[in-house]
């Protein structure tokens, strides 16, 4: 197979040993090459901690606003996601408190029943598809709990978002480039679903976010229903594949290091610090893409207008020069300003949604199934991208 | 000891308002305000630690 990093220095960034054990090469990225280039796209890749930070913290210079880019099956930029300020600051007024860490903790009661709920689903069979029968339905319930959407629509959600984030999935002999009409498909039955659920909501108020959303105002004015669609399109896309691929992550972390499970075993207040660590060490969105608007030299390498530069946070986040024991994972660091949900005005909006999620659910878990590990003979599956654990075979002693 | 937070650098990632809550608090947006501005010397370690994990080094904490 041909490496993940070529003799020119540059990344494929979908190579499954990547995906799989990514640090490696992001220590080779660093030190070789901190502004490289991708070998799919050719695009600019961002190595270093100090510039993907001082890339976040820019936006004027490193722009979000690249719908067409992306190629979601989006009919306009996702709010607040693909808006720069200052347009994007005013939605983010408005969305921030939905989001807060406060209202967040209020769901975690429902979060931690949903996740004892899925266990008793399957702990007396000594082993599960960890993916399958956790990762993927607890942070999707927990989604349309906090929308107000009904259970019974999870199968269509879940197959939405894989339609649109990983259209391969399912269909192995379609070539990548002939996958672009599933996504627009799928986009299309998002606007539909959710014009659909407005509707209601518009004729029948209840106490849920889309209701909320449906009366929200921004210097006195309603967002349009255009602008409402935008928002919902990103809470899907945003809010089921992340926490699904950090629990696949974290897992099989602590699966094929049993001695670090022990720890939190032992102690189980070190959960919060090493969700922390782990979304440092794991960082399953491995990069995010940015727009560059004028010229700008970093680490010496001047990226051009208009490159749609890749921001590598996986390996920000094991940069040595500026973390101490940058690969070592330590549950009680005490200084981790790592940037997997980003940085600067982009900040993860479902950040504390994904940090109560994560908590919650690793509690859950180790209280119920304290020892396990990965079936013997048997190799976990990542996917490229966004880094799921598609597969990943967990056993325990009944 | 004096904490502050500069807010306009503050986009609440809520590091400090986590992990040293007798300093700081979370408004509605989940940004952070300074409960504390003057630290008496049992929170001082809290408050660093707070400070520290600030992404956006947008906290200071200074002697006057």
């Amino acid at each position: 197979m041909a490496p993940v990093i070529d003799d020119a220095g540059r990344i494929n960034l979908f190579h499954e040993e990547f995906a799989r054990c990514p640090q490696p090469a992001y220590a080779q990225l660093r030190s070789r090459c901190p502004v490289g280039r991708s070998i799919l796209t050719d695009a600019p890749v961002i190595s270093r901690y100090e510039d993907v930070m001082w890339a976040l913290r820019h936006p004027e210079i490193f722009s979000s606003e690249m719908e067409l880019h992306m190629q979601l099956g989006t009919e306009r930029p996702m709010i607040p996601q693909q808006i720069d300020p200052p347009a994007q600051t005013r939605y983010r007024r408005l969305l921030d408190p939905h989001f807060s860490r406060r209202k967040m903790e209020e769901l975690a009661p429902g979060v931690a029943r949903q996740a004892r709920a899925l266990i008793d689903g399957f702990v007396r069979d000594g082993e599960c598809e960890f993916d399958a029968a956790f990762a993927i339905p607890l942070p999707c319930t927990a989604f349309l709990d906090l929308l107000g959407l009904p259970a019974s629509d999870l199968g269509f959600f879940l197959e939405l978002k894989d339609d649109i984030i990983r259209p391969h999935k399912g269909r192995p002999d379609v070539p990548h480039t002939e996958l672009q009409p599933v996504r627009n498909a799928a986009g299309a039955r998002n606007y539909e679903y959710f014009r659909r659920a407005l509707d209601e909501r518009e004729a029948r108020p209840r106490e849920d976010m889309l209701t909320a959303l449906s009366r929200a105002e921004i210097d006195g004015e309603r967002l349009s229903r255009n602008e409402i669609l935008d928002i919902c399109f990103l809470l899907l896309l945003a809010g089921l594949d992340t926490v699904t691929s950090t629990l696949g992550c974290n897992m099989t972390y602590l699966a094929s290091n049993p001695e670090q499970r022990q720890r939190l075993l032992n102690d189980p207040k070190l959960i919060p610090g090493a969700v922390e660590e782990l979304l440092r060490w794991e960082t399953p969105v491995v990069a995010v893409p940015r727009l560059v608007k004028r010229n700008v030299t970093l680490s010496g390498v001047e990226l051009k207008e208009g490159e749609l530069a890749t921001l590598l946070i996986g390996s920000a986040n094991t940069d040595d020069e500026h973390f101490e024991d940058a690969q070592i994972v330590d549950f009680e660091r005490e200084r981790n300003i790592h940037a997997a949900f980003g940085a600067g005005p982009h900040r993860c909006l479902g950040s504390h949604l994904a940090r109560m999620e994560l908590r919650v659910a690793m509690e859950v878990w180790h209280e119920r199934i304290p020892h396990y590990r990965i079936k013997p003979g048997e190799i976990p599956r990542f996917s490229p991208g966004i880094r799921e654990a598609l597969y990943l075979p967990l056993v325990w002693d009944v | 000891m004096r904490v502050r937070v500069e807010r306009a650098k503050c986009v609440g990632h809520g590091r400090c308002y986590v992990l040293a809550p007798d300093v700081f608090e979370d408004d509605e947006r989940g940004h952070c305000v300074v409960t504390r501005e003057e630290l008496p010397p049992e929170l001082e370690e809290q408050a660093r630690r707070g400070q520290q994990n600030c992404p956006e080094h947008a906290i200071s904490i200074s002697s006057d």
